[in-house]
């Protein structure tokens, strides 16, 4: 599809007109961090931030999101999608868009994902600053990133604007923007890749292999007793996750008491009672009862699990986990390294 | 000409060429119930409750023995639950609830006349195909008698598809046994052989005493013998030494599983048992599937 260029001054201008008829979520800058939120204007808008604290996959899947809605007599979906415009994402937080896709439309397609998802038009940017602790220059490089609709690159002067879709196409038609030139596009290609060698950690193995080996390393108690021994059972690394879609469901009373919701909350499986079930007489079964058998089912599940789903591992590198862990043991780059020169 | 089925099948298939999906419930949201009316309860034990339920829109409830549902009371959330009888007894359905948490006690307070929300029927039932003119042996311990009432009651409707039907039931104690007037139907039947047993007896009881392993001696079994475990996790292991003794393949046994779960359409994570979700790959599982599986016994 079509390529153009924009001086800073042509972004700003459209996306103050965009932000005035349409929702628009971006990277804001928040305490010193950066977070995606609703914006009001293009001055708050903060592309050259490193990462955000939550990933994009709140707008699709809020923290809490109301499932089912009730009173006396009825009960009713709360589907309800509201015309989005997701702008400046990175390209590793639309790889994980991308598998919370698939993972939310295999086998019981989730409209209360999937609407809001179909609602919304991605503009994906470019890595500007890289955070301290990602490593996506490095994993899952077989799994391109697809889903966003148009990607905007910096460059010298000004960016460039590849567009993807349709719907890319129908949100930048009435622009104005000028066609770019092959050297500029060419000048954006160099500038996505230079970034890719910019990571302070990498994790330098086949995504195959690093499957194939954190499956084995499953029996090996010992191994995840050593990674997980400070865990708190907190969640954070799993809150944070690009990837992570578990949640809780629970119900609640209007104040009138008989109407009410039904609402559905980020859950975490590091949690300690993730599977935990209820027996007679007070007791319970916890079927990951140590907090080391919850950690390994995190590694197992984004490195190994999900590989064949989603053609590598369910980890985009963005590096939130390592950042979010107060006991600095969640680095999927510490672990996996770990399990990969583990002699066998 | 193309039959109706095909006329849908193409339609579904456009439709998914369109909007990239391949799911055939692509406009609905999973996670809205539907109303079933009580039409009759029963208290067999302190804490259990059996229900009779209806669609209150009057459709059928189309599912195979062994799957579950989620059955919940509106502001208090719901939890899965297995079907207590046979789609061969159509127009109502039941199941059995016993009050452990929040929402099954919130379940049981319910009486005739009052509505339970369910969703479903969810997961993957018994392999009716695969036990097609095969000897038949269910292994029920405690509360497992209730996924598998329906199969039971299924093999009792269509007795002449299936070989020989053994049913060795165990609880703890004579208080603790379900299904009174199903047992005196399934004592009285020569086309089931029923065997019972009390971990511990009382006054009253003049039947057979031991736990459920014991009951194998009572009777013979082929190799050939397609087995149905659903109890108490410690059981599984003991009655698996039993069948492993009687030569039975572990492609022929097959086991009713339980986890936590949320949502049972394979989304919110709670019920995996490795790469395996017991929603929707279970909650029956083959011991074979299963046995690879290191977090599932
Ligand atoms: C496949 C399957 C079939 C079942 N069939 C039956 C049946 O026929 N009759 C019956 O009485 N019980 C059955 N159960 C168990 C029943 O689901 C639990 O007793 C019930 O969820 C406890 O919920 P609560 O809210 O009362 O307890 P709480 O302690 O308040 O539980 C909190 C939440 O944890 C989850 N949870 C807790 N225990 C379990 C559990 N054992 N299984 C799954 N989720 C759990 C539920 O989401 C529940 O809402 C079945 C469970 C499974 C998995
Ligand atoms: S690994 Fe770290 S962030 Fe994750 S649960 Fe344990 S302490 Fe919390
Ligand atoms: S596991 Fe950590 S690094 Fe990987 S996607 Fe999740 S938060 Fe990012
Ligand atoms: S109950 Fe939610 S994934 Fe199985």
């Amino acid at each position: 599809m079509s390529a153009f260029f924009l001086k800073e001054r042509d972004l700003v201008a459209f996306l103050n007109k965009l932000a005035k008829t349409t929702r628009v979520v971006a990277p804001v800058a928040k305490r010193g961090r950066f977070v995606f939120a609703e914006i009001g204007s293009a001055a708050e808008v903060r592309l050259d931030y490193d990462v955000t604290i939550l990933p994009p996959k709140k707008v699709f899947f809020p923290p809490a999101q109301r499932i089912v809605t009730f009173d006396a007599e009825s009960v009713s979906d709360c589907i309800d999608p509201v015309e989005t415009v997701l702008f400046g994402v990175h390209f590793y937080d639309v790889k994980g868009i991308d598998m919370t896709d698939l993972l939310f439309r295999e086998r019981n397609a989730d409209r209360d994902y999937l609407a809001q998802r179909e609602a919304t038009t991605i503009v994906a940017s470019s890595v500007q600053s890289v955070s301290p602790r990602a490593f996506w220059g490095s994993i899952g490089s077989s799994v391109k990133p697809k889903g966003h609709d148009a990607f905007l690159t910096k460059v010298d002067g000004g960016y460039v604007l590849e567009i993807v879709t349709d719907k890319g196409t129908a949100l930048f038609a009435k622009a104005g923007f000028r066609e770019a030139t092959s050297e500029e596009i060419a000048a954006a290609k160099r500038a996505n890749a230079d970034r890719m060698t910019e990571c302070a950690e990498t994790l330098p193995y086949d995504s195959d292999a690093v499957a194939a080996k954190v499956r084995d390393a499953f029996s090996d108690e010992a191994l995840w007793d050593e990674l997980s021994n400070d865990c708190f059972s907190c969640g954070s690394c799993n809150t944070v996750c690009p990837t992570c879609y578990c949640f809780d469901v629970r119900d609640a009373w209007n104040l009138d008491q008989t109407s009410g919701t039904r609402t559905r909350y980020w859950d975490a499986c590091l949690t300690r009672e993730f599977a935990a079930i209820t027996q007679p007489g007070g007791h319970s079964e916890n079927f990951r009862a140590h907090h080391s058998a919850r950690f390994r089912h995190r590694f197992m599940r984004k490195a190994a699990y999900l590989n064949d789903k989603l053609g590598g591992p369910a980890c985009t590198g963005c590096g939130r986990c390592s950042a979010a862990c107060t006991a600095d043991i969640a680095d999927p780059v510490r672990v996996i390294t770990a399990i990969m020169e583990r002699a066998s | 000409m193309s039959t109706p089925a095909e006329v849908t099948a193409a339609a579904e298939h456009a439709a998914a060429e369109r909007t990239g999906c391949t799911c055939d419930n692509s406009h609905e949201s999973l996670f809205v119930p539907r109303e079933a009316k009580i039409l009759h309860t029963a208290q067999p034990t302190a804490t259990e409750k059996h229900f009779t339920l209806q669609l209150a829109d009057g459709e059928q409830l189309d599912f195979t023995p062994g799957q579950i549902l989620e059955v919940g009371v509106m502001g208090f959330g719901e939890i899965p639950i297995g079907l207590a009888s046979s789609p061969t007894r159509k127009y109502t359905f039941e199941i059995v609830v016993r009050s452990v948490g929040r929402v099954s006690t919130a379940i049981n307070k319910q009486e005739v006349g009052d509505s339970l929300w369910i969703r479903g029927p969810l997961g993957h039932g018994f392999d009716m195909d695969a036990l097609h003119g095969e000897d038949v042996l269910v292994v029920a311990g405690g509360i497992g008698l209730c996924p598998t009432r329906s199969l039971i009651q299924y093999i009792a409707d269509r007795r002449e598809d299936f070989g020989r039907f053994v049913l060795f039931y165990g609880a703890r104690d004579p208080l603790q046994l379900l299904f009174p007037e199903d047992r005196a139907v399934w004592r009285a039947s020569h086309g089931i052989e029923y065997h019972e047993t009390v971990d511990r007896a009382s006054v009253h009881w003049s039947g057979h005493v031991g736990n459920i392993t014991t009951l194998f001696k009572t009777t013979s079994l082929t190799p050939e013998t397609r087995v149905i475990i659903c109890g108490p996790p410690v059981m599984f292991q003991f009655v698996l030494r039993e069948l492993d003794s009687l030569g039975i393949s572990r492609e022929n046994i097959y086991v009713d599983l339980e986890r936590r779960m949320k949502c049972g359409v394979g989304k919110c994570g709670h019920c995996q048992i490795n790469d395996k979700y017991c929603c929707v790959d279970g909650p029956v599982f083959t011991f074979a599937e299963i046995q690879a599986l290191e977090e599932a016994i």
